[in-house]
């Protein structure tokens, strides 16, 4: 490159260089580029083989597996309990999730902090672990609810028996309504008190003013909710495999888990059913935002929205008490059980002092092999796709926000495209991928690793994305003409001020990756289980005290990371509500 | 060759031209503005000069470098030209001394000079003492102050101000824009200003470029394009101007005769206004007009018209009054005072009234307004 003083610079000032061509590779190129690669390695190489192995490539070429996964009837009874349970947890979280957002966001009920908190917690526990809480407490024979009540009305047996359909839909309903519930509630947050005082001031009673005026604002975030919930539901590996499984109730992810491990695999049917599972998935979240967009109207308000409390009178009561019973089986029973069982030699005993016991703590956290591989095993693969999604959706967010690169809107969809896809489908696409040439690295880690970073690489790129729009671009420009190079820019200006922001994206991704089981059961293998993997063995073997030790470590850990998310957001620069100046 | 050269600048954003064909040039030492409504190709120009920007067309060069063309661009990191942003854009996470040492520490300046020079930097902006703070620490005005010291401190042969005073309340402004002025004449810095402010421009240029739809409307002295608009856009952006729609009827060299309503008067004829051109407006200042027949005091024209109302304003009095249909502005002195139906007389020097083509320059309408 030419360098030549330039005239008329006086103070004996370095030289400035002539311009140099655009088109050169600097670093930010070889940068952006290898992330660009990665992200379509990770995510839409994968989804690519989902289509060539439903075609039966690369055996052959034809729709046969297609065809054979609408007609085998393993598969029809499949797709109908998958949707018989999409409807009852849809329905199951409306009738729980709207009153309960009522109560906390616009009654004057007591406790309704602790219900508020309470839904978050049922929200952020494995369902799986939840659904295991429900065998200890509805089995049918041993359950502690059963033995309770039968003693209660002087019953021989039953009553309630978990492993049925309506034992699935309830323990996957508790889990997601928590979507109805939380987008409910904000929406009930953001209608002005002045328009129901509007309503009031022309002579509307209460009960007209909230059945003109607030249902008809909410409902779409009701609708929407309602959806999410649902669509979640579709793809819940964990519950429908522990609970559906024993009673030989068959959903879409447990049939493409054993068309994969059938002898030998089918992998054509199992892409096939993949593809099924999208295009219900795909559908619902249309829908979904279809409805959501019709929200506007709501959150007109937008900032320093008034609302005003409503007084329920003697109501308050009953209300009270359905609140705190939904939350008591949705969180307090199986999160409760759980411990006591995890603290009782054996969990048929009732509690008592010679019952107790630190033994399964010690065999879930030190002796157990597979137990302690899995914890080992968890704690690499989350910090590490953690990590590598963090940079990924840094990098994509970077390219949409300060760039004018052609195709970078592509880039960004493709990855929050895995937000929708169930666990499941992600590993049919990723395994169809890694277990050949050019990179067969199904049977290691490594694919676990890729499967974790594609499943949940959406969640760092909406995060980095949300941290990069708070920083003005302005404060990077400042960087390079004070004479900083891009990268100096980068590690000086950007990576400090998104600090907060990057490191909420690192606990989002590490949270759902540390305890991800629908696609991890489908790529372990021995060597590589992980800690839901562990838990799903062990209660194989019937080791349910083992299990909740494991179960009570694991929801600890993600509690404790959760309300580091909380804590981290709650200050200032990470909490995405202050744009962050000069 | 002047210091800065920018020859035939284009720049298109999808479907909008931010710039068409922009030439100018500006010499060393100079304090040049940019001045123009939103979205008409300022901010676009300044950071296509601070190399942000790829041109589409044209080039730019500065002490004879190539510093941009469509295919090659210097980074901004090496042209030696500093930038003030209109939101400060300084760092939150610095303190005010390591913001105006950043420039210094990556070029590797001795850690002694570097103090030595940020404390001086600071004591120039008025900062001292303040060293230790953090941006969140400091009013708006301080905020800029820094800005400025940031940019400053490293000894920039070009600085570059994208509306630096426009986040700053009214009375801080002038007196930021004082300081600005004799920070320029005591630096001997090429200062390129972007401003939508003509009082601003006014008070603190060399010379103004006025921008409008992504061209170069005219370049001149304050006094010039206040005083000798180019065109109807530039006498109408510079300051408050009375439009009155009259017809040509004769012209001799500079001056010419224009019948406006049932009364003729004599008129300049401005710039770029053709022999072929009957249908013209006549701009004239609100303060060149005086109230009665032996206000003015060269060689004037005499209008009659009637009073509508007057508002008083303090330092003027602003009289609207009706000439023949038209609504015309005068500001007058607050010791006179005319009663609302009168029939009055104008005077206003022949000099002041100039004869300009009616239609704006129009080169192509952007689809949406952006700076």
């Amino acid at each position: 490159m030419q360098v030549i003083a330039p005239a008329g610079t006086a103070r004996g000032a370095p030289a400035i260089a002539a311009a140099a061509p655009t088109g050169r590779f600097g670093l930010e190129r070889i940068l952006l580029g290898l992330g660009v690669a990665l992200l379509l390695l990770l995510v839409g190489y994968p989804l690519l083989w989902l289509l060539l192995g439903a075609l039966g490539l690369p055996q052959s070429i034809g729709l046969e597996h297609l065809a054979r996964a609408f007609t085998r009837p393993q598969n029809y009874a499949a797709l109908v309990n998958t949707l018989e349970l999409a409807l009852g947890t849809g329905l199951m979280s409306v009738a729980i999730g709207v009153p309960l957002a009522w109560a906390t966001a616009r009654s004057d009920m007591p406790l309704r902090q602790l219900v508020h908190v309470l839904v978050a917690l049922s929200y952020i526990t494995p369902p799986y672990l939840t659904a295991l809480a429900y065998i200890i407490l509805f089995g049918p024979d041993a359950g502690q609810f059963n033995r309770l009540l039968r003693a209660l009305f002087g019953l021989t047996s039953g009553p309630i028996n978990v492993f049925s359909m309506s034992g699935v839909i309830f323990v996957i309903g508790i889990h997601v309504f928590a979507f109805t519930y939380f987008l409910t509630y904000t929406a009930l947050k953001a209608v002005d008190a002045s328009l129901e005082e509007s309503a009031q001031m022309l002579g509307a009673k209460r009960w007209q003013t909230v059945l003109r005026i607030n249902l008809p604002l909410v409902a779409p975030a009701i609708t929407g909710g309602t959806l999410l919930s649902a669509i979640d539901s579709l793809a819940l590996f964990g519950p429908q495999a522990i609970i559906g499984t024993p009673a030989q109730i068959v959903f879409l992810p447990t049939r493409i888990y054993a068309t994969i491990g059938s002898y030998p695999p089918r992998w054509g049917e199992a892409s096939a059913l993949s593809l099924l599972l999208v295009a219900l998935t795909v559908a619902g979240l249309a829908l979904q935002r279809g409805y959501l967009e019709q929200r506007s109207y709501v959150t007109v308000g937008g900032r320093g929205v008034r609302t005003r409390r409503l007084e329920h009178g003697l109501w308050r009561w009953p209300l009270t008490g359905f609140c705190l019973s939904v939350v008591f089986f949705s969180a307090v029973a199986p999160i409760g059980v759980l411990t006591l069982t995890a603290f009782s030699n054996s969990w048929i005993e009732p509690l008592s002092a010679s019952n107790i016991t630190l033994a399964h703590f010690q065999a879930a956290l030190f002796t157990d092999q597979v137990s302690v591989r899995g914890i080992i095993n968890s704690f690499k693969l989350a910090t590490a796709a953690a990590a590598v999604a963090v940079a990924l959706g840094a990098i994509v967010a970077y390219l949409d926000l300060r760039t004018t690169l052609w195709g970078r809107r592509l880039l960004d969809y493709l990855a929050i495209l895995p937000l929708g896809l169930p666990g499941t489908v992600m590993a049919v696409g990723i395994l169809l991928a890694f277990i050949r040439f050019p990179l067969p690295i199904y049977g290691t880690i490594w694919i676990l690793l890729a499967a974790y970073v594609a499943r949940f690489v959406p969640l760092a790129t909406r995060s980095a994305n949300a941290s990069f729009r708070q920083i003005d671009p302005a404060l990077e420009e400042a960087g390079r003409i004070t004479g900083a190079s891009w990268w100096l820019t980068m590690r000086r200006v950007l990576f400090p001020l998104a600090r907060p922001g990057l490191l909420v994206a690192f606990l989002l991704v590490f949270i759902p990756a540390f305890s991800e089981l629908s696609a991890t059961i489908l790529l372990y293998a021995g060597g590589t289980e992980t800690i839901a993997i562990a838990i799903y063995r062990l209660n194989d073997l019937g080791q349910l005290e083992v299990v909740s030790a494991l179960a009570v470590f694991t929801i600890g850990v993600v509690l404790s990371l959760a309300l580091l998310v909380n804590w981290l957001s709650g200050s200032s620069w990470a909490s995405g509500e202050t744009p962050i100046r000069g | 060759m002047d210091f800065i050269e920018v020859a035939g600048i284009g720049k298109t954003f999808g479907t909008f031209q931010a710039l068409d064909a922009v030439d100018l040039s500006v010499e060393e030492r100079e304090f040049i503005t940019l001045l123009g409504p939103s979205g008409c190709g300022k901010t676009t120009m300044l950071r296509t000069l601070a190399g942000f920007l790829t041109p589409d067309a044209g080039t730019i060069h500065v002490a004879g470098q190539l510093f941009s063309s469509p295919t090659a661009v210097l980074p901004p990191e090496r042209r030696r030209m500093g930038m003030v942003f209109q939101n400060y854009a300084v760092w939150p996470h610095m303190s005010v001394f390591d913001n105006v040492a950043f420039g210094l520490q990556i070029n590797n300046v001795g850690r002694s000079a570097i103090s030595e020079r940020v404390s001086r930097m600071l004591a120039a902006v008025g900062l001292e003492g303040l060293e230790r703070r953090h941006p969140s620490q400091l009013s708006g005005g301080q905020q800029q102050r820094v800005a400025l010291a940031r940019s400053l401190v490293v000894e920039p042969a070009i600085l570059l101000l994208d509306e630096p005073l426009s986040n700053l309340d009214a009375k801080l402004r002038e007196r930021m824009r004082a300081e600005l002025k004799t920070l320029q004449r005591q630096l001997g810095i090429t200062f390129i200003y972007v401003t939508h402010d003509q009082a601003e421009a006014m008070a603190l240029s060399d010379r103004i470029i006025v921008f409008n739809k992504g061209r170069v409307q005219q370049v001149g002295t304050p006094r010039q394009v206040y005083e000798r608009p180019a065109n109807l856009f530039v006498a109408d952006f510079m300051g408050v101007v009375n439009k009155l729609p009259g017809v040509l009827i004769e012209h001799r060299g500079a001056e010419g005769h224009v019948r406006i309503g049932q009364q003729t008067i004599a008129a300049r004829l401005g710039d770029g206004l053709s022999a072929a051109d009957r249908a013209i407006v006549i701009a004239i200042r609100p303060e060149a007009i005086g109230l009665g027949p032996g206000a003015a005091r060269d060689r004037a024209n005499v209008l009659k018209g009637r009073l509508i109302d007057s508002a008083f304003l303090g330092n003027i009095v602003d009289h609207q009054v009706d000439v023949d249909g038209t609504l015309v502005r005068v500001q007058g002195d607050r010791l006179q005072s005319v009663e609302p139906g009168a029939e009055i007389e104008l005077s206003i020097p022949i000099a002041e009234c100039v004869a300009m083509r009616g239609d704006l320059p129009e080169h192509h309408e952007p689809e949406q307004d952006r700076s």
